[in-house]
């Protein structure tokens, strides 16, 4: 605003700072501790070793919880895309009045708490012959994901002319073939993005996963939030380390693949 | 398509055949989603017996009314807390160019991404008897032993406001970067003093973000679960833990729908009142 005063400056300056701080010091935390040769958490370690990533490779519960989560994550990726464009083509594209409130419906996943999403989904899911089953926890998932396809589709979408489409018919393109070669290509990097957030989604779910996996098909987050509940050893740091290593290669993913579209980065 | 073609009668309109690709969308949405919410609120009114009992219940006796009432106090204490950090914060980050405008973007955004698990779990390691902060204010001479941090409303707090600041920033970043640094600039040359600029001209421009920030975190904040269980302990129990232990622990499952029921018409209402300002402001951006 207007504080082009040095002291605004200076109190500005560290405002931000603290932010900074305030954001990312516990992640660091998080990472020095998977180093610790402690039996518990205390900080600082007094010195840096790899023994909890040693016990972590040594747990097939830890791997098998790691490959089921890649596993889910990637399947309510490619059912959140598929539900996401059809609903974001059907919303932007088909000019009828109707069809805008169910943009709404589609979103509205996002907003509500997954508990409430978690009680109804487990006895649906028990009808269906589905419970504890890798589907369930996908389908699960996807319903909650799919918002985001939704949402980065829907502005791929509504960032060029739909009279593209439009001419690719007209020269002869049926439906399918206009979508493959000219809608797709222009939303494709939306798309991937869109993507990418709905496995991260799906990466990080707690409640959905309580509720509709057992221990064979139990996610990261869930076999983490069992351990959480009775120690806090240093074993869950080395897991969180690499979770937030994972998380940050996807989202360096999506920054790169977003980037040839994005002119301004803070809209 | 295909459909247009067989039907030559009519005349074509573009766009048509979209229309059919919401089929297995709508569907899926049904099924999954319509369908189990429906299922919860049916239950609450249905079993064990048909009428209101379990919301008698959950409304005159038990701690449940209570639980409600903290979860809408911790909400609103989180809220009020995003706001006051996040408003001096994202307006001078709004004014911000080039590489640190990048770094701050890509900082809160980031940290939108991080699991809340493990971030949960960070301020566990902090919050410990002798962890970081305990440290800290021993060393700065604060206490002389250690205060207890978990299982308090402050732990809570400070582990929500740490998820949810994101929430409130990026909006009032987005509406804060639409000011036009003209109207300040005429406004200061009118005469008027910083203060008066800000209460005149800065925040009311700016309140269509606070609006949307505010909201936005209270309607999330509302349905927490992980940051109230891992740093609140049993002592401070929210409505969706509520929710989650009535099913979990007790089997009671038309109590727990209830509670849903309450805490999905809280949300629903929320999220409708969201989209109308949403919607008014950018008619007024509009005009």
């Amino acid at each position: 605003m207007t504080a082009g005063t040095l002291g605004g400056r200076i109190a500005g300056a560290t405002l931000i700072t603290l932010l900074v701080i305030f954001l990312i010091a516990p992640l660091l935390v998080v990472v020095l501790m998977s180093f610790t040769d402690q039996l518990y958490l205390a900080f600082p370690p007094t010195e840096l070793v790899l023994r909890w990533y040693r016990a972590l490779l040594d747990d097939p519960r830890w791997l098998q919880a790691g490959w089921n989560s890649i596993v889910i994550g990637t399947m309510t990726a490619a059912l959140s895309m598929l539900l996401g464009t059809m609903s974001a083509l059907a919303v932007t594209r088909s000019g009828r009045a109707w069809i805008q409130p169910i943009g709404s419906l589609i979103v509205a996943p996002m907003m509500l708490p997954h508990v409430i999403i978690a009680i109804g989904l487990y006895p649906t899911m028990l009808d269906l012959g589905l419970n504890s089953t890798y589907a369930a926890v996908i389908i699960g998932h996807a319903v909650v994901a799919t918002p985001l396809v939704f949402t980065t589709v829907t502005a791929a979408l509504r960032g060029y002319d739909p009279a593209l489409e439009l001419a690719a018919m007209t020269l002869g393109a049926n439906g399918w073939r206009s979508f493959r070669y000219v809608t797709l290509p222009m939303i494709g990097s939306g798309l991937a993005v869109g993507g990418i957030f709905a496995f991260a989604v799906s990466f990080d779910e707690l409640m959905l996963a309580l509720f509709l996996a057992n221990p064979r098909t139990e996610t990261l987050p869930r076999l983490l939030w069992e351990h959480l509940s009775q120690t806090i050893t240093p074993v869950i740091a080395a897991v969180a380390t690499m979770v937030l290593l994972f998380t940050s290669l996807l989202l360096s993913a999506a920054v790169l693949l977003r980037r040839p579209d994005a002119e301004d980065p803070a809209t | 398509m295909a459909l247009a073609l067989t039907r030559t009668t009519r005349p074509w309109v573009i766009g048509r055949g979209y229309a059919l690709l919401l089929l297995f969308p709508c569907a899926y949405l049904a099924v999954f989603f319509l369908w189990p919410l429906t299922r919860v609120v049916l239950r609450s009114v249905l079993d064990p017996k048909p009428g209101l009992g379990t919301y008698a219940k959950v409304l005159f006796t038990g701690p449940y009314l209570q639980i409600l009432f903290y979860t809408l106090e911790v909400a609103a204490l989180v809220t009020a807390v995003c706001l006051l950090v996040g408003y001096p914060v994202a307006a001078i980050t709004a004014r911000m160019r080039g590489w640190p405008l990048r770094i701050m973007t890509a900082l809160i955004v980031g940290s939108l991404w991080m699991s809340a698990v493990i971030r949960s779990y960070a301020w566990m390691i902090l919050f410990q008897r002798f962890g970081v902060v305990n440290q800290m204010l021993i060393a700065l001479g604060f206490t002389d032993e250690p205060v207890r941090i978990l299982q308090t409303m402050t732990a809570v707090t400070i582990g929500m406001v740490h998820i949810l600041l994101p929430f409130m920033l990026l909006p009032l970043i987005a509406t804060m970067r639409r000011i036009d640094p003209n109207l300040l600039r005429a406004g200061r040359i009118l005469g008027a003093n910083p203060v008066r600029l800000f209460l005149r001209v800065y925040l009311p421009l700016s309140l269509p973000g606070v609006q949307a920030g505010t909201m936005l975190v209270f309607i999330t904040a509302l349905g927490f679960f992980i940051t109230p269980s891992l740093l609140g302990g049993g002592r401070t129990m929210m409505a969706a833990m509520l929710i989650e232990q009535e099913v979990d622990i007790f089997l009671d499952w038309p109590t727990a729908c209830a509670v849903a029921t309450v805490l999905l018409l809280f949300t629903l209402v929320l999220y409708f009142i969201y989209t109308r300002l949403a919607r008014a402001d950018v008619a007024r951006s509009l005009r």
